[in-house]
């Protein structure tokens, strides 16, 4: 029987956090962030950086005996951006890349029915 | 000094991986025990408890329910094997996006519903109509989705019920029983938690060992061939099997009369219409029913 385990992607603008865990979520199988692989604080969230460390977090698992893949994509959420940031798409596409076969693939971005006031304050960030 | 130090670190992370060993886990017989997948742990005690999500698609091939998603929470260990309950399901966001649109009106509704054991279901029924309606109309269609699902939770099982969830049957009807009030074009249950589960079906939460599992299988064997020259003894399943061979006899009724001390189909052939009412559960009319089975010539 093929070992399956869930690719948790957590993409924002500013990082990619990326941990595989067994199917039930609760034993982390292995884990790399885009800091883990860049030099540059402004390159964490880059394409770049979630490949390489997609690539990290797969051949750790590969290792421990993991072969495929479901896929959960997650954005800050909440009364932040619900988009995912641009590591999320490179993630998957390295994923595949190593050779493992990716079973679904969702969007699990936690969107609040009512929301906190977003921060930054009424007249917005300053820049 | 700092690289040694994290190096030994993985080593000790490494170790406690192999220290692992991998179960296997197993869905309810509502879904014919069908294998879902592994789950890695130190010792079983720390399995209870985890719950994982499957899609409909991998739990029964079925291709048109890939956005649905059952929750199952290991709540046995035997062995190998972790059997599980059910305690809800979910879809996929994306599919509940696909389905929202401008210009229509979106009538989101929960309910907390108690089907026939007793269990305690909370159900999300997510309809859609064509156009934008009023609020009223809202109300009175929430009302009525109300009435159905009590109804049908009121007569079903639990696995009868997530079924009826799963399979379409409960929109179906609902949409169904809507249509005079308004049409609604799509009607999905969105969601169901299982918030509590009655006395009675509640499983002690057990973990059997491989070799307490080998043990008592020898035992029973053991059992087997000290007990085979008495024939007599048949297990319950099989009377009950055997019970609800006969016409109008389901598996509560197989039991009821099981309760009642009957133990095979020639007791029950050689019992009068008296007798098997004395039964706790069996009336008149069904005691009658079954007596006419059995005695076809009469």
């Amino acid at each position: 029987m093929a070992k399956w385990g869930i690719a948790h992607v957590y993409a924002s603008y500013n990082n990619v956090l990326i941990t595989i865990t067994d199917i039930t979520g609760s034993e982390t199988i292995s884990k790399a962030t885009g800091g883990m692989v860049v030099r540059q604080d402004k390159d964490q969230a880059s394409p770049y950086a979630a490949m390489e460390a997609a690539r990290k977090a797969v051949e750790e698992a590969q290792e421990k005996g993991i072969t495929n893949l479901h896929v959960k994509i997650r954005a800050p959420g909440g009364s932040k951006s619900q988009s995912p940031g641009p590591g999320s798409q490179a993630a998957i596409r390295a994923f595949a890349r190593a050779g493992i076969r990716i079973g679904s693939i969702e969007d699990v971005t936690p969107i609040p029915h009512d929301t906190t006031r977003p921060k930054g304050g009424r007249r917005g960030r300053r820049v | 000094m700092a690289r040694r130090k994290t190096r030994r670190a993985s080593r000790r992370m490494k170790d406690k991986w192999k220290s692992k060993s991998w179960y296997t886990i197993v869905a309810p017989d509502m879904f014919n025990g069908a294998k879902v997948g592994e789950t890695p742990a130190t010792e079983p005690e720390i399995l209870l408890g985890r719950v994982t999500e499957v899609s409909m698609q991998e739990l029964a091939g079925d291709f048109s329910k890939v956005h649905l998603k059952v929750k199952l929470k290991i709540n046995a260990v035997r062995g190998g094997e972790c059997l599980t309950r059910f305690v809800g399901h979910d879809m996929t966001s994306d599919y509940v996006r696909r389905l929202t649109r401008r210009r229509r009106s979106k009538i989101e509704s929960v309910f907390d519903v108690r089907t026939k054991e007793g269990y305690k279901i909370r159900v999300k029924i997510l309809s859609i109509t064509n156009k934008r309606i009023n609020s009223s109309i809202k109300r009175s269609l929430r009302e009525k989705q109300y009435e159905v699902i009590k109804e049908m939770a009121k007569s079903s099982t639990l696995s009868q019920f997530v079924q009826k969830m799963i399979s379409d049957g409960l929109a179906k009807k609902i949409k169904k029983e809507c249509k005079p009030i308004y049409p609604l074009k799509t009607v999905e249950v969105n969601k169901s938690t299982v918030l509590s589960v009655p006395r009675e079906e509640q499983v002690d939460e057990l973990i059997i060992s491989e070799e307490e599992l080998e043990r008592e299988k020898e035992e029973r064997e053991e059992e087997i061939e000290e007990e085979e020259p008495v024939d007599k003894k048949v297990s319950k399943t099989d009377v009950l099997k055997l019970f609800q061979d006969i016409e109008g006899v389901g598996p509560t009724m197989a039991e009821r009369l099981y309760d009642g001390g009957f133990r095979s189909v020639e007791d029950l052939t050689s019992a009068s219409v008296q007798e098997l009412k004395e039964v706790e559960g069996v009336g008149e009319a069904f005691s009658k029913r079954i007596y006419k089975a059995l005695h076809p010539e009469e």
